[in-house]
């Protein structure tokens, strides 16, 4: 018959203990709006929830004079409230903010939605344009990992056993820098992203893109940085050249599936089309800051 | 007399492309015993499979339903619904 | 009691009260099917065919019984074997023996979800386990999944004793509907229009799941508690099925989260009481929503070629309609249904409908609201449109011309009494929608529909309290808000506040055989059943009256809740109120109360029109509906908000079912997306508020003039939302569902 554990340690060493020391698979409960859902379904069946949240730290949000401490298990619902957050990462939040529903945003994590590895992820393009990174734990102690390294696969991170995320670091934006994501689903809310783009653009005072950073969702087996979309646009205000030239930049990038989400060429249409849009709103936001 | 039209393919087993008859009935259970003894079996396929329009107006399972000397009667599939 | 044709007569019909079961709802005390629990309930669980088409070569249950906890294992040996035997059942014939092989699949699987095993444990992760320890060998066949590929030569085939035209085919039947010459019509067209049209399966998409508790003594008595449409329905279908007396099952409908025809057949219901007979306890059925999608019936998806052709000035000369639906596994597609409503909204001399039903290795296909209909309209509808920006006609005058009025004969056969159509289109016509102004990459549609509205068997029973309360006990299963018009139309009756009458939906022990709420019959037919009760109270109440003031029962009157003598003759008596006559039925004769069963006839036909404006994102293909409204004629509504909520209710379907809603197999014949996750039911962010428009052309064949509404609504908005596009995009789409990526395509096919 089968067994299920639940732990709930109230320290990062008791948590490491247990998730380092199970015999079967183990699963760390954040939100639980992916874990709790596989497991209801038979997707996976293991042996024992390590539930993080009461480690101390873990649920919260921190302004430091480096930027944000986000900790790992901190809900959807209390990063939309974040004022500072919102002022300094409007694209990360959003995109946050897009998992689910309301109800689920009481609980989605950003941990949980980075460790699900769903290359559709809503979190997780924007994070990764605005340089964030991953503060993991475990049994051979702390290492910071840049966010578009945890995941490897669909459905497989780069964590090794008894490591987890405990909290997200984003770095204090430049005086003129803002970020935006968009994602195209075919109803308004409830849906898998059939492509996300994150954008997280810096202009200089006289409105020119500096530094950019483009990242799609949903378009290939993890989430893909597009080194040539952003170089389509640096060095420009984001005039019609610049776009058309992002647009197809996004989509050369693109190695998409056809499944019951999205076509192929669907995919591929509309990263460019995604691009373009993000871009722009990310380039508003950072001219008005 | 009343005239009875049939609406629909089903009944073709039965008659053939006929689609209209004058049959002598006053009530609809006098109709399926009169199409029966026309056409063997067509009573009873009307009787569980159809109903009958008169006057625009849908009846299923009446067998006491008079049927007016000089009307229009309309044999339809049953319908459900959902 | 004849009809009351004058509105403002009427004191509670025509008003909104709480429905009496809301409080329940809005606090979850309400009992759905899943919620009764009885002493010692066992657990079902269904063991489903993994394989689109398969012959059950062995069944080898022993690990499964050998497991500790499990109390009985069946099979299609448990149940009877049933010859090939059409049987009238309700609306329609019912093929039991196809119903009983769907509920339990027997020498073949033809769907992947098709049950095949059942057991009872004494936990949900015992049955589980149990499940997965019974072996099954297969020998896997190739299957067919597409309505065409079906019907190609060579095709598998799913029942050896299914012909057309003599052959072994998946075609189970052709059926045609015609008036006149309608090739000939066409040919004296001036204008003709054609269009091949194809629409995909979709759910009824209903929240809750179906949900049985089932309990069988020794002795063969068996309570049922389940989730339907349908007490009595259940009751001779279980009966059927496992061959057991009728008078031994009683059946209890639960509060129901939705049906819309999914609900009008059995699934679980035979499973659960098979199980108890066999383990000598309760058994509990709840399927989960991936079960509900793979195996239960949606409804068809199909192909159809539409033809119209008209004079310069809209007269239309002629229609055909050739349509092929799919039934799943099993015979029954809603063909006839779909042939007989494609043009029945239209006066015409020359027209042709016909159409194949076709078998395929899919779940058997259930009634989903006006079966047929919708998907036909789409084909007709769309046409419709085309046709009038053939003609430079305004949409809603092109058929205003053509409209079907009394007298029309209907294409599908009879004429036409009083209907509602030409002030349905009048009431489209003048609404500010149709004229509010439009801005870039937006478009507004406008499509009609027909549906023909049942009565049938229904019973009320109305019993008069000791304080001269009321109650009214009907046989009709709760969907849209009907008790609470039972409620009303005695209220209206009796003369009483609507306060002082309370209705429940009684078992099959309880109340007279009533047949399924569907086909939009409740309102009319156990309406009527709750009135014509209600005036027998009536009399007898007069009666009693005559008693007490000791005069005859023909000078006794009955106004606004009380005795009054007929005139002045009668004699000089203070009116007496029903509780003061009911605080006397003792010594008068005994407890007042009436049942009454019949067959309701007269049921009046319902028209409606949508018009729907969307806006096209041109670089995606997203749908945005921005405004909606929907114009019904209900002949009267008894309760306009449970009347204006199916109307909103049916569009809402309508709009997924045009916009998102498909069911998508794989490439071994399984559903993709069998969960609400990739089956785009539309969400409540997705839609703007559906303005209803409430008609009333009563019927007065029914006290009340009513019509039903449940199933027009959904109806015209297929082809609503199809030409809002067309108008938004300037391309005719031709297939449903109208998916951004399908749209994309059109529009960058044209560019």
């Amino acid at each position: 018959m089968p067994r299920l554990s639940y732990a709930a340690p109230a320290s990062v060493p008791d948590a490491i203990k247990l998730l380092a020391g199970a015999e079967g698979l183990a699963k760390v409960l954040s939100g639980g709006t992916d874990l709790l859902v596989q497991l209801r379904s038979g997707r996976t069946r293991p042996e024992l929830i390590v539930d993080t949240k009461k480690i101390p730290g873990i649920i919260g949000i921190r302004e430091t004079e480096d930027g944000f401490v986000i900790g790992a298990a901190t809900s959807g619902a209390e990063i939309g409230e974040n004022a500072a957050l919102v002022a300094a990462y409007p694209g990360v939040v959003e995109g946050t903010n897009l998992i689910g529903s309301t109800q689920v945003q009481g609980r989605a994590s950003l941990a949980g939605n980075l460790c699900n590895a769903s290359p559709a992820a809503d979190s997780v393009p924007a994070l990764i344009a605005a340089g964030a990174v991953a503060v993991v734990v475990g049994p051979n102690g702390q290492r910071n990992v840049p966010v578009g390294q945890i995941v490897i696969a669909p459905g497989r991170t780069s964590l090794a056993k008894g490591e987890f995320i405990l909290e997200f670091h984003l770095p204090k934006p430049k005086a003129k820098q803002s970020d935006a994501y968009l994602r195209f689903i075919p109803r308004t809310e409830m849906d898998i992203a059939v492509v996300g783009c994150g954008v997280n653009l810096t202009l200089d005072a006289n409105g020119v893109i500096t530094a950019a950073c483009i990242v799609l969702g949903a378009v290939a087996p993890t989430q893909v940085v597009v080194e040539a979309a952003a170089k389509a646009i640096i060095g420009t205000k984001l005039d019609d050249a610049a776009l058309a030239a992002l647009d197809a930049a996004a989509r050369a990038a693109c190695n998409p599936i056809t499944d019951k989400r999205g076509t192929i060429e669907f995919r591929t249409k509309i990263a460019g089309v995604l691009a373009r849009r993000a871009a722009k709103i990310a380039y508003d936001r950072a001219g008005a800051r | 007399m009343p005239k009875v039209s049939i609406s629909g393919s089903g009944c073709r087993p039965f008659i053939g492309e006929q689609t209209e008859f004058e049959v002598e009935a006053t009530s609809f259970r006098r109709l399926i015993k009169e199409l029966d003894a026309r056409f063997p079996g067509l009573g009873e396929h009307v009787e569980e499979t159809m109903a009958v329009a008169i006057d625009g107006e849908i009846h299923q399972d009446a067998y006491g339903l008079q049927l007016p000397p000089d009307s229009e009667i309309f044999l339809i599939p049953k319908i459900g619904g959902g | 009691m004849n009809f009351v044709a004058n509105k403002s007569e009427l004191k509670v019909v025509g008003t909104r009260p709480v429905r009496p079961d809301g409080i329940d709802k809005v606090t979850g005390k309400a009992m759905f099917g899943a919620d009764l629990t009885m002493a010692g309930t066992l657990t079902g669980k269904v063991l489903r065919s993994p394989h689109a088409h398969a012959r059950i070569v062995a069944i080898d249950a022993s690990k499964a019984l050998a497991l500790p906890g499990v109390k009985a294992v069946i099979t299609a040996a448990d149940f009877p074997e049933i010859s090939s035997e059409e049987a009238a059942a309700g609306d329609g014939a019912v093929n039991f023996r196809h119903m009983a092989h769907n509920v339990l699949a027997r020498d073949k699987v033809l769907y992947e979800g098709h049950a095949v095993a059942a057991v009872a444990a004494t936990s949900q992760a015992i049955a589980d386990a149990a499940a997965a320890l019974i072996e099954i060998t297969y020998e896997v066949l190739p299957f067919v999944i597409d309505v065409e590929a079906a019907m190609a030569d060579g095709a598998p085939l799913l029942h050896d004793d299914i012909k057309y035209n003599g052959k072994p085919s998946n075609i189970t039947k052709r059926v045609e509907f015609k008036l006149g010459d309608a090739d000939a019509g066409l040919a004296e067209a001036d204008v003709v229009v054609e269009g091949r049209y194809e629409t995909t399966a979709v759910h009824q998409g209903y929240i809750e799941p179906h949900a049985v508790i089932a309990s069988v003594n020794p002795d063969g008595q068996t309570q049922i508690f389940a989730s339907s449409q349908g007490q009595f329905m259940i009751r001779q279908y279980v009966s059927k099925i496992l061959a057991m007396d009728i008078a031994n099952i009683r059946v209890t409908p639960a509060e129901i989260g939705g049906g819309f025809g999914g609900k009008t057949l059995v699934y679980l219901e035979p499973l659960a009481v098979a199980l108890s007979r066999k383990a000598g306890k309760p058994v509990k059925m709840v399927m989960n929503r991936e079960e509900v999608f793979r195996a239960t019936g949606p409804t068809s998806g199909g192909v159809m070629t539409v033809k119209i052709g008209a004079k310069k000035d809209g007269t239309i000369t002629g229609a055909t309609i050739d349509i092929a639906l799919q039934a799943g596994a099993f015979p029954g597609s809603p063909v006839a249904p779909a042939c007989m409503c494609a043009f029945a909204c239209y006066d015409l001399k020359n027209v042709r409908a016909s159409g194949f039903d076709v078998v395929s290795n899919r779940s058997k296909i259930a009634a989903y609201r006006a079966p047929g209909a919708p998907i036909s309209a789409f084909g007709v509808e769309s046409a419709m449109d085309d046709l009038a920006t053939k003609l430079g006609m305004d949409p809603i005058a092109l058929r205003e011309k053509n409209a079907a009025k009394a007298g029309t004969k209907a294409a599908y056969g009879p004429v036409f009494p009083e209907i509602g159509f030409e002030q349905v289109l009048e009431a489209a016509k003048s609404h500010p929608h149709w004229s509010a102004p439009l801005g870039p990459n937006q478009g507004r549609g406008v499509a009609t529909g027909f549906w023909f509205n049942i009565g049938g068997d229904s019973s009320a029973s109305v019993f008069v309290n000791e304080d001269g309360t009321i109650s009214v006990v009907s046989g009709s299963p709760d969907i849209g808000g009907s008790r609470a018009s039972m409620a009303m139309m005695a209220a209206e009756v009796l003369g009483v506040p609507y306060e002082k009458v309370r209705p429940i939906v009684g078992d099959t022990a309880q109340i007279g055989i009533t047949g399924m709420t569907g086909g939009s019959r409740v309102t009319f037919a156990t309406g009527m059943a709750t009135v014509q009760a209600a005036e027998k109270v009536v009399d007898e109440l007069k009666k009693r009256a005559a008693m007490i003031w000791d005069i005859s029962p023909e000078a006794v009157d009955w106004k606004d809740g009380e005795a009054v003598p007929a005139g002045a003759n009668a004699g000089g008596f203070d009116p007496m109120p029903l509780a003061a006559i009911a605080a006397k039925a003792g010594k008068t004769g005994g407890p007042i109360g009436s049942e009454v069963s019949i067959n309701a006839q007269g049921a009046g036909a319902g028209f409606g029109a949508h018009i729907c404006d969307v806006e096209v994102d041109p670089e995606t293909g997203f749908v945005k509906v921005l405004r909606y409204t929907a114009v019904q004629d209900v002949g009267r509504a008894i309760h306009p908000s449970y009347v204006e909520g199916q109307i909103q209710g049916g569009a809402v379907q309508g709009i997924g079912w045009a916009l998102n809603e498909e069911y998508l197999y794989d490439k071994n014949g399984r559903m993709d997306n069998a969960g609400f996750l990739d089956y785009r039911v539309p969400v409540a962010s997705d839609l703007p508020m559906i303005e209803a428009v409430v008609v009333e052309v009563p019927n007065k064949r029914h006290p009340f003039g009513v019509r039903g509404v449940g199933e027009v609504p959904i109806i015209p908005p297929l082809a609503a939302v199809g030409n809002a596009i067309k108008a938004a995009i300037g391309v005719r789409m031709h297939s449903l569902p109208m998916s951004p990526p399908k749209i994309l395509a059109a529009i960058d096919g044209k560019a």
